[in-house]
């Protein structure tokens, strides 16, 4: 499964390229990627358009053309996505019940493991695996952020 | 944090709220302004005279730089660490030796050592610090803000009747236009003016809450949004400064044929075209840059958020959340308190309004 993280990264590329926080996530079901996405917040002027959401509603969307439970589906899914789920987005896919969550680098900021045990707000508790391919998912947000980032030192910032 | 069953006076109602049932507002404050402060274990000394306080003090804030919000001395007795920081296998004495203390002050640290039980952490308002002093002279800094958030003085008269109004509209707009499922509404606080009004649908798809659909209602007064949705949204006229797009029309219409509501302001400041900073002194982001996400405005809820939409919260900036009713997964009072999590990168101020329910109870 951890494979499909390459798929992830090429959304988070994708975001970044198009102006966005880059993070990009893949949902995976039965060996096959079912739904893909990268941030659209600032395209759409909504701080929730993470790319879980992007993902999770491109499934709501299939399975209501299909005719499909989707709550079976979820339940079958893997998430992929490059940076540790925030609080609003793991909230959403422990109750939506996904079968596994693996992201790449942590967010010590507001993640939905590392700052708050979400599993236990929710009363779901789901597989979590982090670290898969960190130091990429991570060189990808600082290099976004390089351009105003607060805790940069006063004299790096001068020399721009 | 604790996540806590819901305390059973708060437990959520399925009878519905009526209007005139809402008597206040009570803020939520975040768990550093609970009433009980916990309390720590710690050595303690006590002097035999005083001269020796000095030279002790003075070595002890080197060496041992605990307890930054307590007095370090009462009367001749003086902490010197928490207990815990001493290995169980060592004395006190078998401990300080580590810290090379000159030999008098060693020698008076050890002399007539006592376990006193002191707070863990400086308090925030003034029932805290009485409570606490009573166990160890703390240091504290007055807070009025703070003070007034929780005796309800925050808020002018005029102010409350209006956060009041819109708490009973969310009750009538749930009930008369949304067939009684949750309703939530976006003040701009400046005018105040009405933002944008979301409701959750007949039947929503798994995370498609009031919360969120309200924060993509309030994207649309800026040209944004996300949400497909069969609704109409109120059309601007040509000439207003403000924009109504982020209001649909249903609310908009039951609105301005109600009598009691006709006094209402509605419309959005336009985002700005400049991006030049507007000079005013002492504003808020909201005055300075215009509108972003939902910096700057007030979000109320009939129902308690839960964890995903108060995160969506955070993370679109509102200034303060009121709700109405508890539920069973909120995640501001009855599950948890987003809003106490310290690392979060934007804090938002917690209001619930009373009503005559709880009243009955106390």
């Amino acid at each position: 499964m951890a494979a499909f993280m390459e798929e992830a990264l090429v959304e988070a590329r994708r975001a970044r390229d198009a102006g966005e926080v880059p993070v990009g996530c893949v949902f995976v079901h039965g060996n096959k990627v079912v739904a893909r996405g990268g941030n659209e917040v600032n395209v759409h002027r909504n701080a929730t358009r993470h790319a879980e959401f992007i993902c999770i509603d491109a499934i709501l969307a299939s399975c209501r053309e299909k005719r499909l439970p989707a709550k079976q589906l979820f339940s079958e899914i893997t998430v992929v996505v490059t940076v540790e789920p925030c609080i609003m987005c793991s909230a959403a896919l422990h109750t939506l019940g996904v079968k596994e969550i693996i992201f790449g680098c942590e967010n010590d900021r507001f993640g939905g493991k590392t700052v708050v045990d979400v599993a236990a707000v929710v009363g779901q508790r789901i597989d979590i695996t982090g670290g898969v391919r960190a130091d990429e998912a991570m060189a990808l947000l600082k290099e976004f952020y390089k351009g105003d980032n607060p805790a940069a030192p006063p004299q790096a910032k001068k020399k721009k | 944090m604790d996540i806590a069953d819901p305390p059973p006076n708060k437990r959520a109602r399925k009878s519905p709220i009526l209007e005139q049932d809402i008597t206040g507002i009570q803020a939520i404050l975040s768990e550093e302004f609970d009433e009980d402060i916990a309390l720590i274990k710690a050595h303690s000394c006590q002097l035999e005279t005083k001269q020796q306080l000095q030279a002790v003090i003075q070595e002890l804030s080197q060496k041992l730089p605990h307890f930054q919000h307590l007095k370090r001395v009462q009367d001749r007795s003086v902490l010197i660490c928490p207990s815990s920081e001493i290995d169980v296998s060592n004395t006190l004495e078998q401990h300080l030796e580590q810290f090379a203390f000159s030999e008098h002050v060693l020698r008076a640290l050890c002399h007539g050592v006592r376990v006193v039980e002191v707070p863990e952490r400086m308090p925030r308002l003034r029932v805290q610090y009485e409570k606490t002093t009573q166990h160890w002279p703390c240091k504290f800094h007055p807070n009025h803000y703070s003070e007034s958030l929780r005796n309800g003085t925050n808020f002018s008269s005029e102010q409350r009747i209006f956060h009041k109004r819109i708490a009973q509209l969310l009750v009538r707009l749930s009930r008369d236009v949304n067939a009684g499922r949750p309703v939530g509404i976006c003040v701009d606080p400046r005018q105040p003016s009405i933002v944008s009004i979301a409701g959750a649908r007949e039947s929503p798809s798994p995370h498609e809450h009031c919360g969120m659909l309200l924060v993509d209602f309030v994207a649309r007064s800026q040209e944004g949004g996300a949400t497909k949705t069969e609704l109409t949204f109120t059309e601007d006229s040509e000439e207003k400064e403000t924009t109504l797009r982020g209001i649909p029309r249903a609310y908009y219409d039951y609105l301005r044929k109600d009598e009691d509501y006709k006094d209402l302001t509605f419309g959005a400041e336009k985002s700005r075209e400049s991006k030049e900073v507007e000079q005013v002194q002492g504003a808020d982001n909201l005055a300075k840059f215009g509108p972003y996400l939902c910096t700057g405005y007030d979000v109320y809820l009939l129902q308690e958020p839960c964890l995903m939409c108060s995160m969506a919260l955070v993370h679109s900036r509102a200034k303060r959340v009121f709700f109405l009713r508890n539920s069973e997964n909120g995640a501001l009072a009855t599950r948890f308190q987003l809003h106490s999590v310290r690392e979060l990168n934007h804090h938002y101020e917690v209001f619930q309004f009373t009503t005559n329910e709880d009243k009955d109870l106390t």
